[in-house]
């Protein structure tokens, strides 16, 4: 089948390659998001929170010499930027979209004002691509899916975390109830603003991850602008998957593959500027939203019902 | 157990929002002097010269003013949606849709007169805007497409158009190689006021007035208010929800159209994919502040632009512009919270407290 086709096999293997990789760093992003709407909360500072967690990682990894410290770092650089928007959407109940939105402004200014002095430092610090032996030595499957960085299986593993608290435990019941209705879950005896807190900063930590990707595995070092917009494929992403966890991963594959291929059209002969090529991600998310309204229209929506919603006890 | 409750106060304090904005405004300065402190800069000097920058003489008056003008459209833009109840998180894109709009016709027009050509750039610019407005419109009128996430998705894909267009079709000839997208006509750049300020001042104060009072004063603006509060009433009371909506996202989009082809005849010599330059996302930040009502819009949005100007002055001293960025979300942020505290007062309550 595969035979025959008019481009050379290592581009495709590349192609897949790097699929698989932004897949999973934008995976760890959305994770974070859908886990924050899943409790009810819109967190539109994701494009702020993975700057800083692209900056906190670089620069904690290179002043410790060790990139998994950095990763480390990264987390609790983003779980308490994202406490920003809780004390401010959650606690104080501001509007979530103006105070997420702030806080993307806020992320990325003072990533970019922090990263001042490590801008274009050629790092000796990151992580190295897994070699798992004879797995790694099989043709294709070798290269596309057991020589990827170790963050890639380490958003895997989150993933099936994520899916088993969120599906399986009693925390995670207790959490999708204060997204769907904050007033029953309160009543249940859970503490809605605890466990939003709770999801927003989970949310912080996992877009941090996304953004330490970056940094120091996929384009070690730190740029101004190295995040370029993916916190909002990674917002996409969560819709394009209807809040569901596994959903998302297979999305994540598809906008892996879109965010790999601008980079690749001549090897695949493939019509259209490359550039074009590019919008496939926020063109895929309209057409989704669209195909969705116009198919669920008799149907509950997938969004959590208090998505967006303040919940303020006294005011219920 | 004592733990702390907000309990809104049966009468605000005196002053209301101004009393909040100068109290968020003044936390927000005192944590950015903190931030610049721990980075080893001095404050103070940093201050000082991002206030001389900003208004310390005419000309900087008039780069502030030149700053506040796509603010305050943007903040238009953010704040006509807000009316009833929408969002439209798409500016930055319908600015830069503007922009790209306003430039073909300076392609088209490029032997007109001045005059002409400014007034047909501006009318393109305006109706771009509306155009890149109108998918998420009707996808929100007639099938209930959440407008966030269309409009914010619309703001890649203006970026990635512009690029394309640059890289592509509308790649300068005479570039020397260079991509970038063909200089503007001359005569089309907008006439000076004084210093560096130019008449796209004019057109929006005009534009707020015109379209402040729409909101505020006539019929159609009270039937949007309505359409805002509830939804039911105003279907109640014979309103097309559908038109409404569509009619103000629209219009929310042409007004940030008309910004991207003021910044583009006023300010740049072609177009790039920076014309927007976050805009459209401070933008937000300023309806925001404003609390959605187009007189305070234009206050905040000369504010904003001096804290613009002000952080574009401070690399000249080796001080990141990163640092006015922080400044604009922090003073979201201080507002926000000191506004909480004019409705709000802290008690400590014992115990549980159920209120039901």
């Amino acid at each position: 089948m595969i035979v025959g086709l008019a481009f050379p096999e290592t581009a495709l293997i590349g192609l897949l390659f790097a699929a698989i990789q932004f897949g999973a760093m934008i995976y760890l992003a959305s994770l974070g998001e859908l886990i924050a709407e899943r409790a009810g909360v819109l967190n539109l500072g994701v494009e702020g929170m993975m700057a800083m967690g692209a900056v906190g990682g670089f620069v904690f990894a290179i002043e410790t010499g060790s990139p998994w410290l950095g990763l480390l770092a990264a987390s609790i650089v983003g779980a308490l930027v994202a406490m920003i928007h809780g004390l401010f959407a959650v606690v104080l109940g501001a509007n979530q979209v103006v105070s997420g939105l702030a806080l993307t402004i806020f992320g990325v200014g003072l990533a970019n004002f922090w990263g001042t002095d490590y801008e274009g430092l050629r790092p000796d610090v990151q992580f190295v691509d897994v070699d798992l032996g004879p797995l790694s030595d099989i043709a294709w499957i070798g290269r596309i899916f057991f020589q990827q960085s170790p963050l890639a299986y380490l958003a895997l593993a989150l993933g099936c975390v994520a899916w088993f608290g969120l599906n399986r435990t009693r925390g995670g019941l207790a959490l999708r109830a204060a997204g769907e209705s904050a007033a029953t879950a309160d009543t249940a005896g859970h503490s809605v603003v605890g466990l939003r807190l709770f999801a927003v900063a989970i949310g912080g930590a996992l877009a941090a991850l996304g953004g330490a990707y970056l940094s120091l595995s996929i384009s070690p070092g730190w740029t101004v602008g190295v995040v370029a917009g993916r916190g909002w494929i990674a917002v996409a992403l969560v819709i394009f998957g209807a809040w569901k966890v596994r959903r998302v991963a297979l999305g994540a594959f598809l906008f892996g593959l879109a965010m790999a291929l601008p980079s690749r059209t001549e090897s695949f002969d493939l019509p259209w500027h490359p550039i074009l090529w590019s919008m496939l991600p926020y063109l895929l998310t309209i057409a989704v939203m669209i195909a969705g309204a116009l198919i669920l229209r008799n149907r509950p929506a997938d969004a959590p019902a208090a998505l967006g919603v303040p919940f303020r006890r006294e005011e219920r | 157990m004592i733990r702390p409750l907000l309990v809104r106060r049966e009468k605000p304090l005196p002053g209301g929002q101004p009393l909040a904005f100068v109290l968020g405004s003044s936390v927000a300065l005192f944590l950015g002097a903190a931030l610049l402190w721990v980075a080893g800069d001095d404050p103070t000097e940093v201050y000082q010269r991002m206030l001389s920058a900003s208004f310390g003489d005419l000309e900087a008056l008039s780069a502030t003013i030149n700053r506040a003008i796509p603010l305050a459209l943007a903040g238009l833009a953010v704040a006509i949606a807000a009316t009833m109840g929408l969002w439209n998180i798409g500016a930055e894109g319908q600015i830069l849709f503007g922009a790209t709009a306003a430039a073909w016709v300076a392609q088209i027009g490029n032997a007109w007169s001045g005059p002409l050509l400014i007034v047909a750039m501006l009318v393109g610019a305006t109706f771009g805007g509306a155009l890149w407005a109108l998918g998420p419109a009707i996808a929100k009128a007639q099938i209930g497409v959440n407008e966030i996430i269309t409009t914010l998705m619309l703001n890649e894909i203006a970026v990635r158009f512009v690029r394309y267009l640059i890289n592509g079709p509308w790649k300068d000839p005479e570039g020397f190689g260079f991509v970038q997208a063909p200089a503007l006509p001359d005569q089309s750049e907008l006439p000076g006021l004084f210093e560096r300020a130019h008449i796209g001042a004019l057109v929006a104060v005009a534009v707020l007035a015109v379209v402040g009072l729409m909101v505020s004063r006539s019929s159609w603006g009270y039937e949007l208010r309505i359409a805002g509060s509830s939804g039911a009433t105003a279907t109640y009371a014979g309103i097309s929800l559908k038109r409404k909506t569509l009619a103000v996202l629209v219009l929310s989009g042409a007004v940030a159209g008309l910004a991207g082809g003021i910044e583009l005849t006023g300010n740049a010599t072609r177009l790039t994919e920076t014309v927007s330059n976050g805009y459209g996302f401070a933008g937000i930040i300023v309806a925001a502040l404003a609390l959605m009502r187009p007189s305070g819009v234009a206050l905040v949005a000369v504010l904003f632009g001096a804290v613009q100007v002000g952080g574009q002055s401070i690399k000249a001293i080796g001080v990141s512009d990163a640092v006015s960025t922080v400044l604009q979300a922090l003073i979201l942020f201080g507002v926000i919270a000191a506004g909480v505290l004019v409705a709000y007062r802290l008690e400590l309550a014992k115990a549980k407290v159920h209120s039901l």
